[in-house]
């Protein structure tokens, strides 16, 4: 190829990844010699030595459809028998009453599942996730408050986190009686506490080991571990759930 | 009991009062001291210090702030005779009024935008991280990202109700430029439009620890004849936290609304 026609292409390219920052290249990512970015490098620290947890993330797969497809032989989810009988109702009519399928947030641990990206923050005395998901973020204190003793319940939650070792571990309480764990629609209890370890394998990829402490639902707290991929060189997407949302005329027909 | 001397007493009060105090206010986050903050003798916030500073010597914007003055019913509302609207604009303007704002998107449960999220009555939260400002509202539970790493708006993009936000610093002014929105903004309660033509400036600048004013120009030529701008002042909202704010749960206006 000539040098006029790789000036060429190369000014063309640079073109087509200002047009949108969904092809914008993140910048000061370790990269191949080739360009490409390094998903194997490996994990980067930030200055207080700890494994750096901020960027671009995304479920890989993601276990959001039924988060048992990551069970092992003779796994089973632990249910209570209030619990087993409302899961197997939501199954039957098909999710029809989703709190998602509403525009409500996924919450706390259910947004982990999605297979859209969000994006994880470093800022002192909290770290802020964004989800693309149902456009929602949350906020993880790491200033050392204690939980509230009385809290609203949200979809969210209250969420603390701290590091152990290399491991930085969330701690979620004060959820609402109303959040599905998964899109089957494993309930979640307003009893619930989950905890949330996050382990940055390389600089490509993270673990989160999630269990359900949630007594009221389950008769012994049970875990699934959702690994995510690094999206490099990509950004999110504005996701508003409600625009030209045609559920509500549609609701009654999903379903049985 | 023994009889204890007067400052005793009073120290064994002052103790008991500090506990009850400190179980209430980490009852719920809404209460919660935030640290580091500048406090007068009496432990209140001083909102009067002078603004602080990030380690790059910039000013730093972030902590919990809320709009003080009510533009979200009308963006304009300073503007004498009103913002200069072309035809189309001032028909559309029109027709909004006329049906009380009943197409208005944020009565869908969609997010506010640029700048609606800045003027609602609602407190949001800046951050400052690599490369980004963010914001987090707690309007809509929504967030904004404005990229301060030097890249350009985007030439081609997809429309989106935040658009998209770059910002830079002149001086001690945060300079957020922001583009790409969709044709159906609504730049207040009352309907002034926004179009996919609109281009926002927003000009941050911290005057002191707890106070702080936006000044907004609208520019956008479908609608307005001209660019205009209106001032915002923001408040800092210490010892506090948002409130998570899911307009879908257990909506029942949608069904309600009057208008035309």
């Amino acid at each position: 190829m000539s040098r006029l026609m790789l000036v060429t292409l190369a000014l063309a390219m640079s073109a087509a990844v200002s047009a949108q920052w969904l092809n914008y290249p993140t910048a000061g990512i370790p990269r191949t010699a080739d360009g490409k970015p390094n998903l194997n490098a490996p994990v980067p620290r930030t200055p207080d030595g700890k494994p750096q947890l901020a960027g671009l993330w995304r479920p890989n797969p993601g276990l959001v459809g039924d988060v048992t497809r990551s069970f092992k032989n003779g796994e089973v989810v632990p249910f209570q028998p209030w619990a087993d009988t409302l899961y197997k109702q939501r199954r039957a009519t098909n999710s029809k009453d989703d709190p998602t399928a509403n525009c409500i947030v996924g919450g706390t641990p259910r947004s982990d599942f999605v297979g859209y990206p969000f994006k994880i923050l470093q800022v002192p005395g909290m770290v802020v996730i964004l989800y693309e998901a149902v456009h929602a973020y949350r906020q993880v204190f790491t200033d050392g408050r204690p939980f509230p003793t009385d809290p609203q319940p949200t979809w969210f939650g209250y969420s603390v986190g701290r590091w152990d070792g290399d491991v930085f571990v969330v701690e979620t309480t004060g959820l609402n009686d109303k959040g599905w764990i998964d899109n089957a629609g494993k309930p979640s209890t307003d009893k619930a506490r989950i905890t949330e370890r996050f382990v940055r394998k390389d600089f490509g990829n993270m673990d989160i080991q999630v269990t359900i402490d949630d007594p009221k639902a389950y008769t012994k707290p049970w875990s699934v571990t959702q690994p995510l991929a690094y999206q490099p060189d990509t950004e999110l997407l504005e996701y508003i759930c409600n625009e030209n949302n045609k559920y509500f005329d549609l609701v009654h027909d999903f379903g049985k | 009991m023994t009889r204890t001397k007067p400052h005793a007493a009073i120290g064994l009060a002052v103790m008991l009062a500090a506990t009850i105090a400190s179980a209430s206010l980490s009852a719920q986050w809404i209460k919660y001291p935030t640290p580091g903050i500048p406090r007068t003798a009496d432990g209140k916030p001083n909102l009067n210090a002078p603004a602080p500073r990030q380690p790059d010597g910039k000013p730093d914007l972030s902590g919990i702030w809320i709009t003080q003055s009510l533009y979200i019913g009308n963006l304009a509302k300073d503007l004498k005779d009103g913002p200069p609207m072309t035809p189309w604009g001032a028909e559309l303007y029109k027709q909004r009024r006329d049906t009380l704002s009943k197409e208005d998107p944020t009565g869908w449960c969609v997010v506010g935008g640029v700048p609606r999220s800045t003027a609602v009555p609602y407190p949001f939260k800046i951050l400052h991280t690599n490369g980004m400002v963010v914001i987090l509202y707690e309007a809509v539970h929504s967030y904004r990202q404005i990229f301060t790493d030097g890249r350009p708006l985007p030439t081609d993009p997809n429309p989106q109700w935040f658009g998209y936000s770059i910002g830079r610093w002149e001086g001690d002014t945060f300079v957020v430029s922001s583009a790409g929105f969709n044709d159906n903004a609504w730049l207040d309660n009352n309907g002034h439009p926004g179009t996919e033509s609109l281009k926002v400036t927003e000009r941050f600048r911290r005057k002191d620890f707890g106070h702080m004013d936006v000044q907004v120009t609208i520019d956008d030529p479908k609608a307005y004849t001209k660019p205009w701008d209106v001032t915002m002042p923001l408040v800092l909202q210490a010892d506090t936290e948002m409130i998570e704010y899911m307009c879908t749960e257990n909506e029942r206006d949608l069904k309600h609304l009057v208008g035309k």
